[in-house]
């Protein structure tokens, strides 16, 4: 994607615009001709929208916050890519020099039925809230942990833990696979609290009540492709998903009272 | 200006031996009958390390909850920026910790604006903190036997603050959120995501609930209780460049303010001096790094101002490490306001780096050299990652620029030891409250703060007011819910009704540069007299030029960024007067009359040694400043010297 | 009773399960169907052929519950396989406008609907046209065989199929071991050579009959 970097570039947009969740949408265009090349892709649509109020449009609906890569609310489809195809990137820090002057670039948004748009380019991702509701906790009352230390995990557990916790809910897994499948924010969660010996004792009911709400919440099923594992900003392992797999498995046929 | 004990300000401050003043005021609290829990509303606005602790607290304890919270989730407030750690007084390294010497180190960290009796708690609970964030899963950092890893953070000599890589605030911030969502699924909380909250219903003198706008549909909705609990962060953005995250605002706190809350120490700022500098004008946040770089990093500029030379063409002895010049004993170690000033002075003296000369050099030259780059990369591997993709420079082989940036306000609504404002009913926990940290904070201090605040004070506390005052019962049907909503909505209809030519973030970037020049690093009288002629004029021309597209009855952006400029505009205000009040230089807060003479803040204890709490007045109204003063029993009021 | 079976077993996961344990069973009547094969290269005139397929047959009311039984596998894996593939499609009723892939997902993953359903075209000219249900090939066994594959039309469509077959196992099989939930770092990379060269093995496998029998069979005897 990178070319030499002009001074200022001049970029296509075409971007999707749709007023509410039950209107039809469109691509519309815009032309930018001073696009700095430091400037972060979000820093870009801030231009824009600057721009079109001041021309008395309706400026880009498009979530965003934290603005260095940790929130995970931005959530824009770049060129057909989740976060814009820089590994290990969310849009916040997707910057211009990435792109190459006078290319035209397709902004969409997270498309999903899971996640139906609320306008622009802004999408309704409570779906995983609702699933993290169902089991992606350690039932632990505040005030009834013993010293930290009273259980030693090893390092490498840790790390292993660690990594899948990593993830910030953004919901690319779901936007780059091409079944819209929730499988590696379910797994990262599922694996990630299944790992550590605080999360053992509930880990069946954990997964079986995580997987019984994601299906609920009318997700695709898992073909195993990775796309979600290539557009994860956090770079979060599709082992993921295998160990989420196997404890399925495992917990239908062990548990007493559950499914 | 002696300090003299304002009657509306009564802390509730325990008395007797340090140790056992938290012991002695829970015995004391009433308790709620637990069959009664259930019967009592609380509405929790906020839903960062304080707002989520406390929500799924109190549900656990059986209150039945209502959390609303401004993003599209729980899980995306602010907190989950922190980067470096959390502390707590283990002393599971053996060296020397201990609850007291936290306490200790908070309160002089402080520079001597806290309130003794709140560090001393917050240090007690800090080890409750770390049990209970293990226990539901945050994965901190370990050794190799399984036990729990510290690292020494922030300056401090102890190692006291435990960590989950460079994400230690994502983890915090999600294991709240997980016992959050807990009960959210287990019905005893109420979610509302996408609400904003823009103004406190006060009924016979108690507050009773809030008016908050759905973000989605624009529909203004009434939220009654028996108790609200604002948790909402702190106010960086008034600055417009600030490491906070875009949402992060005043308008909750302010308009409790407009209430009758009153507003402590609005101008004690952090100014974090490890950020990423602004690169140009369409720059719309800062970054931080953490802190942890200047572990290794070592940070100096060209002896020689104006030295445009490339970083690797400065010989050794033409570049000055100036911190470590100035302070031999902690060298890149001095706090954050120590080192945010001296950054600042060197590149007013002109001999700042960079295209704007606005920066400063943090070179890992050295660090390389002797620990090898894997081990650097090891350590701060994902830093290193962030300024590459931001700057696009590598700095593995020429240094970092940096500069200080806005980015943890210690100010905030005043708060008793309870944690209740001085509207009965109303509490604040977290960066919103201006309780624990003094005129400076720590690092690693945040964390401690908000989860302290929120799992383990507040579900006593607020059982005081629950059982110790007689609650009428009100639902939103009552009219003074009717009046503050026709109130917001007249207010954001005005908004609307301006349709002038420049857009509110235009506005709130001059409104940032006022602050930033005036009531930024360095203070003086005349310049703050002088900031507060232009807030009110750009106060004015905001009401007069501003442009929000669209309506109110829709997902409006716009409109709602608009909203939290207008509070700014106002807020702004009282900084700069509390910023004029207090005559002596103290941890962030910087007056340039009262400096030594190598330049170093000069506190006045005689005249300053209180918290300032403002009354709201009107807002072409001179607000009313109350003191609260300050006792140090326990740490002796020292000049802070890290030479 | 089984409640709880039926529902771990149409849950997403149960599916992709389903079919994966279906899908690996048929990887198994692959190998037993190549080593039955060979036998044609055994002699010249087709007698190690015909005797295995005799074999077989003496098994006699066992080998119809042999071939209902994978019949049935074979249903399964085709039923869930429309119902997985219309799910997905359900899961994203307004599609993108731009879609690029970052590579991970392969032309093989992409296309397994379509692989899946060319092979069944495959299937039924190989079981019902040519072999199976045809009443030459159970009087004449090898020789039937051998007539069938050595036509050019015929050798490029089996070899045809062969490629695409391949094309579904490349991965098929590695899937598979992801969905019952085998993953390591350390097994990984193998299950990934293993799965390529089961692909390799099955479509070179099978598709050397053809090449064979229409290149270097002679004809005649049988």
């Amino acid at each position: 994607m990178s070319g030499a970097n002009p001074d200022t570039m001049r970029i296509t947009l075409k971007v999707w615009r749709q007023k509410d969740t039950d209107a039809a949408g469109s691509f519309k265009t815009y032309y930018l001709h001073d696009v700095s090349p430091d400037m972060s892709f979000l820093e870009m649509l801030d231009v824009l929208n600057d721009r079109l109020i001041q021309t008395g449009d309706e400026p880009v609906a498009f979530d965003h916050d934290c603005r260095e890569g940790i929130c995970g609310m931005c959530s824009l489809v770049i060129n057909g890519q989740a976060h814009g195809g820089d590994a290990g990137t969310t849009v916040c820090q997707l910057h211009m020099r990435r792109f190459a002057d006078g290319q035209t670039i397709h902004v969409e948004p997270w498309r999903a039925n899971a996640f139906p748009v609320v306008r622009d380019l802004v999408v309704d991702r409570s779906a995983f809230d609702r699933i993290m509701a169902a089991g992606g906790f350690i039932s632990v009352h505040t005030g009834s942990a013993p010293d930290a230390n009273a259980i030693p995990i090893p390092q490498e557990t840790a790390e292993q833990a660690m990594d899948a916790a990593a993830c910030i809910g953004c919901g690319a897994c779901v936007a780059a696979c091409p079944n819209s499948a929730a499988m590696l924010f379910v797994s990262a969660k599922v694996s990630h609290l299944g790992r550590l010996p605080q999360g053992k004792a509930e880990k069946d009911r954990r997964v079986v009540a995580m997987v019984q709400a994601m299906d609920a919440e009318g997700f695709g099923n898992c073909t195993n492709h990775f796309e979600c594992e290539a557009a994860c900003p956090k770079e979060i392992s599709v082992e993921n998903i295998a160990t989420m797999n196997r404890e399925f498995l495992v917990a239908s046929f062990r548990s007493r009272d559950l499914g | 200006m002696v300090t003299a004990a304002s009657p509306r300000l009564e802390s509730k401050s325990p008395t007797g031996p340090i140790a056992d003043r938290w012991d002695k005021h829970r015995f004391e609290l009433k308790l709620v009958n637990p069959a009664n829990k259930r019967r009592f509303h609380v509405v929790v606005v906020g839903t960062g390390l304080a707002g989520a602790s406390a929500a799924a607290s109190l549900a656990e304890l059986g209150y039945d909850v209502t959390s609303l919270c401004i993003q599209d989730s729980p899980r995306r407030a602010h907190s989950i920026a922190a980067q470096g750690g959390i502390n707590a007084a283990k002393n599971y390294p053996n060296d020397g910790d201990s609850i007291y010497r936290l306490f200790y180190d908070t309160v002089k960290g402080g520079d001597f604006r806290a309130r003794e009796s709140n560090v001393y708690r917050l240090a007690q609970i800090s080890n409750n903190i770390i049990d209970q964030c293990a226990a539901q899963g945050v994965p901190f950092a370990r050794e190799y036997g399984g036990v729990l890893a510290n690292r020494s953070f922030g300056g401090a000599q102890v190692s006291r603050t435990f960590y989950a890589r460079g994400q230690t605030g994502q983890q915090l911030l999600l294991g709240a959120y997980s016992a959050l969502m807990r009960q959210v699924g287990a019905g005893k909380v109420k979610m509302y995501p996408r609400r904003e909250m823009l103004d406190l219903v006060v009924i016979d003198g108690v507050a009773r609930g809030i008016v908050a706008r759905n973000l989605v549909t624009g529909a203004y909705e009434r939220y009654a209780g028996d108790a609200v609990v604002l948790c909402t962060g702190g106010y960086s953005n008034v600055f417009f460049l600030s490491t906070n995250a875009k949402s992060c605002n005043v308008t909750a706190g302010w308009r409790c303010t407009k209430r009758g809350a009153f507003f402590a120490n609005p101008c004690f700022t952090q100014i974090h001096p490890t950020c990423i500098p602004v690169s140009g004008e369409y720059q719309a946040k800062l970054t931080l790094m953490s802190e942890s770089l200047r572990n290794d990093g070592r940070v100096w500029v060209p002896r020689s101002a104006g030295d445009k030379r490339p970083a690797i063409d400065v010989p050794e002895g033409e570049r000055d490490y100036y911190l470590e010049r100035r302070y031999p004993s902690f060298g890149n170690l001095v706090p954050r306001d120590v080192a945010s000033r001296a950054a600042k002075e060197r590149c007013d003296a002109g001999f700042g780096v960079g295209r704007t000369g606005q920066a400063v050099f943090l070179d890992f030259r050295d660090a390389i050299a002797r620990d090898g780059e894997d081990v650097i990369r090891k350590k701060y591997g994902n830093l290193f990652q962030m300024y590459e993709k931001i700057t696009d420079e590598n700095p593995y082989r020429q240094p970092m620029r940096i500069y200080p940036a806005p980015h943890y306000t210690m100010g905030g609504v005043w708060v008793d030891y309870n944690l209740e404002s001085t509207v009965p009913g109303l509490f604040v926990l977290g960066e919103a409250n201006f309780s624990d940290h003094g005129a400076n904070r720590l690092g690693a201090s945040a964390l401690m703060q908000g989860l302290a605040d929120g799992y383990f004070v507040i579900p006593y506390t607020i059982g005081g007011h629950l059982a110790g005052r007689k609650l009428e019962p009100v639902d939103t049907g009552h009219p003074a819910f009717g009046d503050v909503e026709t109130e917001v909505r007249e207010r954001t209809d005005r908004l609307l009704a301006v349709d002038g030519r420049r857009t509110a973030e235009n506005l709130h970037r001059e409104l940032g540069r006022i602050m930033w020049d005036y009531c930024g690093m360095g203070r003086n009288a005349d310049g703050l007299r002088g900031a507060v002629e232009k807030i009110r004029a750009l106060r004015a021309e905001f009401w007069e030029n501003v442009r929000i597209p669209g309506g109110t009855n829709e997902f409006n952006q716009t409109l709602e960024y608009a909203g939290r400029v207008a509070d700014f505009m106002e807020f702004a205000e009282l900084m700069v007067e509390d910023a004029l009040a207090r005559e002596e230089s103290c941890g962030g807060h910087f007056r340039e009359e009262h400096q030594t003479e190598e330049g170093e803040a000069r506190r006045n204890d005689e005249e300053f040694t209180h918290a300032a709490a403002w009354e709201f007045q009107g807002l072409d109204e001179k607000a009313t400043i109350h003191l609260e003063p300050l006792d140090f029993e326990h740490v002796k009021l020292t000049q802070r010297s890290y030479k | 009773m089984l409640r709880w079976l039926g529902n771990a077993l149409s849950s997403s996961i149960g599916k992709k399960i389903l079919m994966a344990l279906t899908g690996l069973f048929l990887v198994v009547f692959l190998a037993e169907h190549i080593l039955g094969n060979l036998t044609l290269y055994k002699d010249a005139d087709g007698t190690a052929f015909n005797d295995y397929k005799h074999t077989l047959e003496s098994f006699g009311p066992l080998l119809k519950v042999a071939e209902i039984g994978l019949f049935a596998v074979f249903a399964a894996h085709i039923v869930l396989a429309l119902k997985l593939a219309l799910e997905n499609r359900e899961a994203r009723k307004q599609k993108y406008a731009v879609r690029a892939h970052r590579g991970k997902a392969t032309a093989a993953s992409l296309s397994m609907l379509i692989t899946g359903s060319l092979v069944l075209v495959y299937l039924f000219k190989h079981v019902v046209i040519d072999f199976r249900f045809n009443s030459a090939y159970h009087e004449a066994p090898a020789a039937t065989v051998k007539e069938t594959l050595s036509k050019p039309s015929n050798a490029t469509f089996y070899v045809l199929a062969m490629a695409i077959l391949g094309l579904h196992l490349a991965h098929g099989f590695r899937s598979a071991f992801q969905s019952i939930g085998a993953s390591h770092p350390k097994l990984d990379p193998l299950l990934e050579i293993a799965g390529t060269a089961v692909a390799v093995l099955f479509a070179v496998g099978f598709a050397t009959f053809p090449i064979y029998f229409l290149f270097f069979w002679t004809g005649g005897a049988s």
